[in-house]
């Protein structure tokens, strides 16, 4: 299932390591995620649902879905797409609910930090956060769940849209790269510490605290008390899921999961591909999965039409690839693993009309549906959220430099609303920069107009056809932003919900309760009609 | 949803005992009952506990209201036509101390005099009861065990009887914020809200810890302070046990749900009663650190969500219960001090007999009344958490 040959990406496959797998011998490149061997070995069944048995496999690839848990060493659930396979490794399937651990518990360290910056997330967002941050001398700490820093970033081989100053014409992965050796160069100086594989558990206002923030961190059986002066939350989306009739077969993946085995590891996710949706991602994808020598069957798109660019589009339509707007699909075919689709017209009001079906044969469906911003954290530390449809969904009340109602926390990238990696990249900047004042010994003026030159730059990149939705979002939160912090002295004294999520566990699928909020809001969608190039253009 | 502009019932709060009142007063056929709930059911204490059912008592009289409970709980699933999910996995309650020890088969005798099936256990027959257990590392030198005791789901069992009480003939009103309550002449007479106001003969006061503000707006003082406590919940295993193993000494109780998680808590000795609260580095390493204690093998799970709620605490550790001596008509049912889910059923039960029959045959209640705080208190021995 390798990808030898490919067109811009140059794999840099080395040392090989040798694992076991239910007792079989398997391979794997160093630096590859167990997930993405046992993909690459064709071994797509990774889990079964708790309640209804169902297979489930690789789904998201960032470690959110948690269909690919798995035994290793002899620890359960275990999310097999963000721990990497090293020598020796034994990765075994659980059979539903996990046995208790008969390993030994190897050292654990508990450690008190200290930092200026705590960002959450490393991608486009909190990286250029943290550049910003140490390029005004401020100490920061990154904190990032995967093995590989950069999100999504790391996964967008095509060229970027824009004018020159937002990297237009650049590859995502060649930004990526550019970024990782600034943020280099700053840890070897001191200001940057690095922290991946690890996950912010949640936010605390413990009294005994050293500093005005506090996170657990959480890495491996390692746990960090983070102090910190503030904290920047980037921790981006989550793919959102689509609704119909075995939508949790091994063979479904979310687009960014295809990104992440095809982009990252040179992993074919299948053969061939029905693609559904004809936002940016869809069509982007589709094509980055011609360039990988996989065949994409068509591109179905609810919406009466394409979302995307039209050169990306028409690119495809070079390929020969049918884009079918108006249509869904009906149900994923097969037993065990996906076979096929069935794909259903729609009518005006978005509803399926009877005797249009027609069949998909496939190996792969890619949902490239949307995301959602990925807010648990800051809905936890207390920060004010409200619901905006051009977010994409509940998003932290922030003002113009990124500050949330909780003074000191800032927010960026997708997780204040779901935009494009290059916006993403300026809001982490300009966290980046608001979150040094005050860290950062006499430059305040100068903080103060590269602040204002980014803003310039950003509201320029939203005045394009796809940042109105988002800027028209920005102008709503800000507003809300500005009354909440006029009628701030007016607060309640009743107790309010409090939870801490230690790790997002978001189950998408059928037998799921989260499933049920997924289905309200997609009918909500499916409702008010939205534009596709509003919920589907997510990384252009 | 315009509020009725009287009704015979009114009862401030949608947990399990507001649920379980209305329904009980609704089958014994007085069905002009409403429920006001400023938020949703289950919104306050209810929804965040520990979901234990618990018969070892220290004290008779709360050890009668518990084996009540238990029995009525047993029938409830059936009796509301939905599924509470009660598992009767026992109580496994471990002792530290000879003092623990004599307390212990002091409470026992006591427990089996009222019929209980429960035995006091050496330390060597814990592992019989829960085998994952370190008796070494707990510390333990006796044990109770009672294999009746267990937990059922909060929310379900709220929501069975919101549906029940709803088919015969109550209404509930979500959102709805009581805002005064009119009592002249020492009666009550009015319920105001921020959508109206209601004509009542009853007002039943079951707001958990905001009971003391409701009970002020009749012009009633009752000592009720809230008390932030937390819970956590690991990620899913397979069975591995099914008690609650508590300690009143490490103040710890926890539980494997049907789901698989491990569900637990804590208490803080240096809590105090505070509105805002928010989930704790403090407790997650207090509760991780003692559950490891009592089992090694934890060492490995990983924690995946804690949350905060509130127990609504009297001086003493039990609920204030029936009508107000000062203000008629005015019922209290609060200060349940953590245990409000487990000794709802017996207590909904006896306050319905009250308003239907002019008194409870099934509980004493003059020992529960506010009154009770003027002289010295007996203080309940057995609270966790």
């Amino acid at each position: 299932m390798r990808i030898e040959k490919h067109p811009i990406l140059d794999f840099g496959r080395k040392k090989k390591v040798s694992f076991s797998y239910d007792g079989n011998p398997l391979e794997a490149f160093e630096g590859e995620t167990i997930g993405s061997a046992l993909h690459a070995a064709g071994i797509k069944e990774l889990s079964h649902s708790l309640r209804f048995k169902r297979p489930r496999g690789f789904f998201c690839g960032i470690g959110k879905c948690s269909s690919c848990a798995m035994r290793v060493n002899g620890v359960p659930n275990v999310r097999t797409c963000i721990v990497n396979a090293t020598e020796g490794m034994v990765v075994e399937r659980q059979d539903g609910m996990g046995e208790l651990p008969d390993a030994e518990f190897g050292d654990a360290r508990y450690e008190i930090l200290e930092t200026g910056i705590a960002v959450v997330g490393g991608g486009p967002a909190g990286i250029s956060a943290a550049i910003e941050a140490a390029r005004q001398g401020a100490k920061v700490a990154l904190i990032d769940e995967n093995t590989m820093l950069g999100g999504q970033l790391i996964k967008q081989t095509h060229r970027f849209f824009g004018s020159k100053e937002h990297s237009a014409g650049i590859r995502g992965i060649k930004i990526a790269g550019e970024m990782f050796g600034e943020l280099r160069a700053f840890e070897a100086k001191g200001l940057v510490q690095i922290l991946s594989g690890a996950t912010a558990t949640g936010y605390y206002k413990d009294k005994r605290r050293r500093k005005e923030h506090l996170l657990g961190i959480s890495k491996g059986n390692d746990f960090y008390e983070l102090n910190a002066d503030r904290v920047i939350i980037a921790t981006g989306a989550n793919e959102n899921m689509l609704q119909f009739p075995n939508n949790d077969l091994p063979g479904v993946y979310g687009a960014g999961g295809v990104q992440t085995l095809m982009n990252v590891y040179g992993i074919r996710p299948g053969n061939r591909v029905l693609m559904v949706g004809a936002g940016n991602v869809g069509v982007i994808v589709s094509y980055q999965l011609l360039q990988a020598g996989i065949d994409v069957a068509a591109v179905v798109e609810a919406a009466p039409r394409i979302g995307a660019y039209h050169v990306h589009a028409a690119k495809l339509r070079r390929f020969g690839v049918p884009i079918l707007t108006g249509h869904t699909v009906k149900k994923a075919n097969g037993k065990g693993h996906v076979t096929g689709a069935t794909l259903v017209k729609l009518d005006d009001n978005w509803k399926q009309v009877e005797g249009t079906e027609t069949e998909v044969g496939c190996d792969t469906i890619c949902l490239a549906v949307g995301l959602t911003p990925s807010c648990e954290l800051l809905f936890q530390c207390g920060a004010k959220m409200k619901y905006y449809s051009e977010a994409c969904g509940y998003v932290p009340l922030h003002d113009d430099e990124m500050m949330t109602t909780i003074p000191g926390v800032y927010v960026a990238g997708d997780a204040s609303g779901i935009e494009e990696a290059s916006t993403a990249i300026m809001e982490g900047r300009i966290a980046g920069l608001a979150a040094a004042k005050g860290l950062a010994e006499g430059r305040g003026g100068a903080i103060d107009n590269r602040i204002a030159s980014i803003k310039e730059q950003l509201a320029m990149l939203r005045e394009g056809p796809f940042g109105f939705h988002a800027a028209c979002g920005k102008g709503k939160i800000l507003n809300d932003m500005q009354s909440e912090r006029g009628c701030a002295s007016n607060d309640s004294c009743d107790p309010v919900p409090e939870f801490t999520h230690s790790r997002p566990q978001t189950y998408l699928f059928a037998d799921s309760t989260q499933s049920k909020a997924l289905r309200t809001r997609t009918a909500h969608e499916q409702k008010f009609a939205y534009p596709a190039d509003r919920n589907t253009g997510g990384r252009a | 949803m315009q509020l009725p502009e009287k009704a015979e019932v009114v009862i401030i709060g949608g947990g399990v005992n507001g649920a379980g009142l209305a329904y009980s007063l609704a089958n014994r056929g007085l069905s002009d009952v409403v429920i006001l709930e400023k938020n949703y059911l289950t919104c306050g204490a209810t929804g965040r506990c520990g979901a234990g059912i618990r018969q070892q008592w220290s004290t008779e009289a709360n050890t009668r209201m518990a084996i009540e409970s238990v029995k009525m709980f047993e029938g409830l699933s059936e009796e509301l036509g939905h599924d509470i999910g009660l598992r009767q996995g026992g109580y496994l309650i471990i002792g530290h101390s000879d003092a623990d020890a004599a307390q212990f088969k002091k409470n026992v005798a006591m427990q089996k005099s009222l019929g209980l099936g429960v035995s006091y256990l050496d330390p060597s027959e814990i592992n019989g009861i829960v085998p994952i257990l370190d008796a070494e590392g707990m510390g333990a030198t006796c044990a109770t065990w009672c294999p009746t005791d267990g937990h059922a789901d909060p929310f379900h069992t709220t929501f069975a009887y919101a549906k029940a009480a709803e088919r015969l003939g109550a209404r509930i009103y979500r959102r709805t914020t009581v805002t005064g309550i009119d009592a002249p002449d020492g009666a009550v007479s009015k319920v105001r809200t921020d959508r109206g106001d209601i004509k009542a003969r009853w007002v039943v006061n079951a707001a958990g810890c905001n009971s003391a503000e409701i009970a002020a707006m009749a012009g009633i003082d009752i000592p009720i302070k809230p008390y932030p406590k937390e819970i956590f919940a690991t990620e899913r295993l397979k069975p591995l046990f099914k008690p609650m193993v508590i300690s009143f000494h490490d103040g710890i109780y926890f539980s494997q749900q049907e789901h698989g998680q491990v569900v637990g808590g804590i208490s803080d000795p240096e809590a105090k009663p505070q509105w805002r609260a928010m989930p704790s580095l403090r407790f997650l390493k207090r509760m991780a650190s003692t559950l490891t204690r009592y089992v090694p093998d934890f060492r490995h799970l990983k924690v995946l969500r804690q949350w905060t709620g509130f127990y609504d605490v009297t001086p003493d550790a039990q609920p204030i219960l029936g009508e107000d001596e000062d203000v008629s008509g005015f019922m209290q049912c609060n200060g349940f001090s953590g245990h409000g889910f487990m000794i709802s059923p017996s207590v909904t039960k006896a306050l319905s007999e009250y308003i239907l029959d002019g008194r409870a045959s099934t509980l004493d209640m003059k020992a529960l009344s506010k009154k009770r705080f003027v002289g010295e208190l007996d203080r309940e021995a057995s609270v966790v958490g």
